[in-house]
């Protein structure tokens, strides 16, 4: 609680406003100064002092749980199944609740499918392996069709959503946000905390968040990055505290980018080797977008791209804080994303681990592009 | 004593009475009762006994010999407590050499890294790594996790407490030592697991709250041998606009880590995150260094660098007082972290137990029909 002020916290009265009178309102105030200033503003002895600073950090300090209690005293499933079975088993159970999941991937590839899918999975009740909760969709890219919304839901499940009165039921459950500015999504985040109560949502979408700060900010300024990777960071902050104040899942989408060369990894001594294959490598490679930074904002990352000469799609999961690195192949149907291969486990191509902010993403190659009409 | 009293830390209206009534450096004070102060001033008898109290213990001791400062301790005695306390094992033979025996005591360790490439796991590995009993020459303690990401999972550290205690098994088992069968039945997961306490922090203000008050946590806790911020980066990120603040409330923190670490003989270890450096001389050519700015460098005291090359991970002691630069690789299974090249002769000690084989071979384990991933 750092915004918790100061005259709640039972401290005398006349410190409080000889506090104020310098500016310090608030516990998250207090504690951003030194010893040095607030003995000369409170006029306090130093052990009165040390005394003081104890009381208002009491008041601020996180609480204390052991990992066991964490282990054990979950409420509710701790993972959100995504009804893909093989990708299921190898995240422990599906998206992990309370933290940030990122799909990132080339345009057309099934990002919003993926959203769309999951709004739909989160409203079945628990029987059907839904969690029975509402979804907060934040849709910056105007990419969410309801038609879509109902025709995964008819295809997937025909005999549950065979009534008009399911459906009815899963579409007013399903809340769309149109956000078009940064400013718009960062104040819809700090708000949406009522929604999340009054509506009993349990899934939060952002589909995209790249696209609205890569369309505000002009990546060749360099002021400019620094003011987005910042903006990105609170985007993050915001997300990670509601999936943990409310125990839920929250997915969000993301675009690629095309980085020229590769990033050196520091050092003096392999710097010089390493800038020879960037000389080498001039053509560059596709990879997510928004930078390293943000890249430690997300807990699970999964990478969809193009398969060289085929139809199908592959999903990656490029980071995962429980599971190894692992490549699934799937395709789009009417019903959803449906994974490739027997049920009791797709194939698991050969893959290793690597750097997930450098992921190299595969694009639709030229034939590809002209199969298409 | 020629000190002026204004330079004490006193409070504004007690410094004017001091300097009112005529006292200015610390010997007009040097024959004063408290008492006699306190009317003298008018203020308070506790107030005049807090002054002459700290002005006291800024003189030095007449007692003590030349040459000799207070508070030294003679390099032999740090060396017979430097060999005396065994470091944090990780797991991974080749980081544990590189450190000289694991992630030491009373010491700042910093962990950077890309996203991804294991600093949350390495953290959660030496939480449970901390906890190995003795006669396993393990330190048998605690530890504290402050985690200000959210990315810590409770699963994934039940995961590794249970192949930790799998692996203490075998140990004893194969040695055949009573000290090490008897421990290891205390050792079961859920023991290991209720030894992590868990902070999360939500904003900046919330971690300095709890650095301020973990000293009398640790006075309660007695057996907490290890502290872990994950990460100390992320709230300075964003949140703070202004960077003289950031630099002021990151050195603080740093000073109270330290001291925390030296009076408990705790390890300190802190990730951080990695940022892009632009070059604007070379072309554009952009590369990662740690976050968090030039000056926060010097607040750790050994810094580990972990990167990806060529689809393998590896860690680099950038900074050691007592190690030199070594890069070695490692890897990351379902049982926490390990060294690369070890898994053949792991394996072949672990032979005659088919399932703890299984999960030491790291090809096996990455199918996904895996008893265990279920």
């Amino acid at each position: 609680m750092a915004s918790k002020k100061l005259q709640r916290i039972g401290i005398p009265l006349d410190l409080v406003m000889r506090l104020k009178r310098h500016g310090v309102y608030t516990c998250k105030d207090f504690l951003s100064k030194n010893q040095l200033e607030l003995l000369n503003m409170t006029g306090l002895t130093r052990t009165k002092l040390q005394k003081l600073i104890e009381d208002v950090s009491k008041a601020a300090q996180p609480e204390h749980t052991t990992v066991l209690d964490l282990y054990q005293r979950r409420s509710g499933p701790a993972f959100f199944p995504t009804s893909l079975p093989s990708l299921d088993r190898l995240l422990h159970g599906g998206l992990p609740c309370g933290t940030v999941t990122e799909i990132a991937g080339p345009p057309g590839c099934g990002k919003t499918q993926f959203c769309i899918m999951f709004s739909v999975l989160s409203t079945l009740p628990p029987t059907m392996g839904g969690i029975s909760g509402g979804v907060a969709y934040i849709d910056t890219e105007s990419a969410f069709s309801a038609e879509r919304l109902v025709e995964i839901a008819r295809c997937r499940f025909p005999d549950y959503f065979g009534t008009n009165e399911n459906l009815k039921n899963l579409c007013s459950r399903v809340h769309i946000y149109q956000e078009s500015t940064c400013r718009q999504l960062q104040e819809k985040l700090d708000m949406i905390e009522e929604d999340i109560i009054k509506y009993g949502i349990k899934l939060i979408i952002v589909d995209s968040i790249a696209s609205l700060v890569r369309k505000e900010f002009d990546s060749r300024l360099q002021g400019n990055m620094i003011e987005r990777t910042s903006l990105l960071a609170k985007q993050a902050a915001t997300l990670k505290y509601l999936a943990e104040a409310f125990f839920i899942p929250v997915v969000v989408t993301n675009q690629i980018t095309t980085k020229i060369g590769q990033v050196t990894s520091m050092q003096a001594g392999q710097h010089e080797t390493e800038r020879k294959a960037v000389l080498e490598d001039e053509r560059g490679f596709v990879t997510a977008a928004l930078g390293n930074t943000w890249g430690h904002s997300v807990n699970t990352r999964l990478v969809l791209q193009y398969r060289d000469g085929d139809t199908d799609r592959e999903l990656i999961i490029s980071k995962s804080p429980v599971s190894p690195a692992a490549q699934f192949v799937y395709s789009i149907k009417s019903e959803g994303i449906v994974l490739k291969g027997t049920e009791d486990g797709s194939k698991l191509l050969d893959l290793r681990e690597g750097d997930p902010c450098q992921q190299k993403i595969c694009v639709k190659t030229p034939e590809q592009v002209k199969l298409c009409p | 004593m020629q000190r002026d009293l204004g330079s004490f830390p006193f409070p504004p209206h007690l410094k004017r009475k001091l300097s009112t009534s005529g006292f200015r450096i610390v010997e007009d004070l040097s024959d004063v009762k408290p008492t006699e102060l306190s009317k003298e001033l008018s203020i308070s008898v506790e107030e005049a006994l807090e002054i002459i109290s700290t002005v006291k213990k800024s003189e030095p001791r007449s007692t003590l010999q030349r040459g000799q400062v207070r508070g030294a301790v003679s390099a032999l005695e740090l060396l017979k407590k430097e060999t005396s306390s065994p470091g944090i094992v990780t797991f991974c033979e080749e980081i544990d050499d590189m450190l000289g025996g694991g992630v030491p005591l009373a010491k700042i360790t910093e962990l950077c890294g890309s996203p991804g490439v294991g600093k949350t796991q390495l953290s959660i590995q030496l939480a449970v790594d901390v906890q190995i009993p003795e006669a396993f020459g393990g330190l048998a303690g605690e530890a504290v996790f402050i985690d200000t990401e959210g990315s810590f999972i409770p699963e994934r550290a039940a995961d590794i407490a249970s192949a930790t205690h799998q692996h203490c098994k075998h140990v004893a088992e194969l040695q055949g030592i009573e000290d090490q069968i008897s421990a290891v039945e205390d050792f079961t997961p859920e023991k290991i697991l209720s030894g992590i306490h868990y902070f999360r922090c939500h904003n900046y203000t919330e971690l300095i709250a709890l650095v301020n008050l973990l000293p009398n946590f640790l006075e309660d806790h007695e057996k907490v041998k290890l502290v872990i911020i994950d990460s100390i980066a992320f709230h300075f990120r964003h949140d703070l606009d202004d960077m003289s603040l950031r630099t002021r409330l990151l050195n603080g923190l740093a000073q109270s880590l330290i001291k925390m670490a030296v009076a408990h003989q705790l390890a300190v270890v802190l990730t951080n995150q990695m940022t892009t450096k632009v070059n604007v001389g070379q072309s554009g050519i952009s590369h990662l260094s740690p976050a968090l700015g030039e000056s926060w460098g010097h607040a750790a005291t050994i810094r580990i660098i972990l990167f990806w090359k060529d689809n393998q991970r590896y860690a680099l002691l950038y900074k050691s007082p007592s190690k030199k630069e070594t890069t070695v690789s490692y890897q990351i299974t379902k049982g926490g972290i390990r060294s690369v090249d070890h898994q053949q002769t792991v394996m072949d000690t672990m032979k005659g137990t088919a399932d703890e084989s299984d999960s030491m071979n790291p090809r096996k384990r990455l199918k996904p029909d895996d008893p265990d991933n279920g």
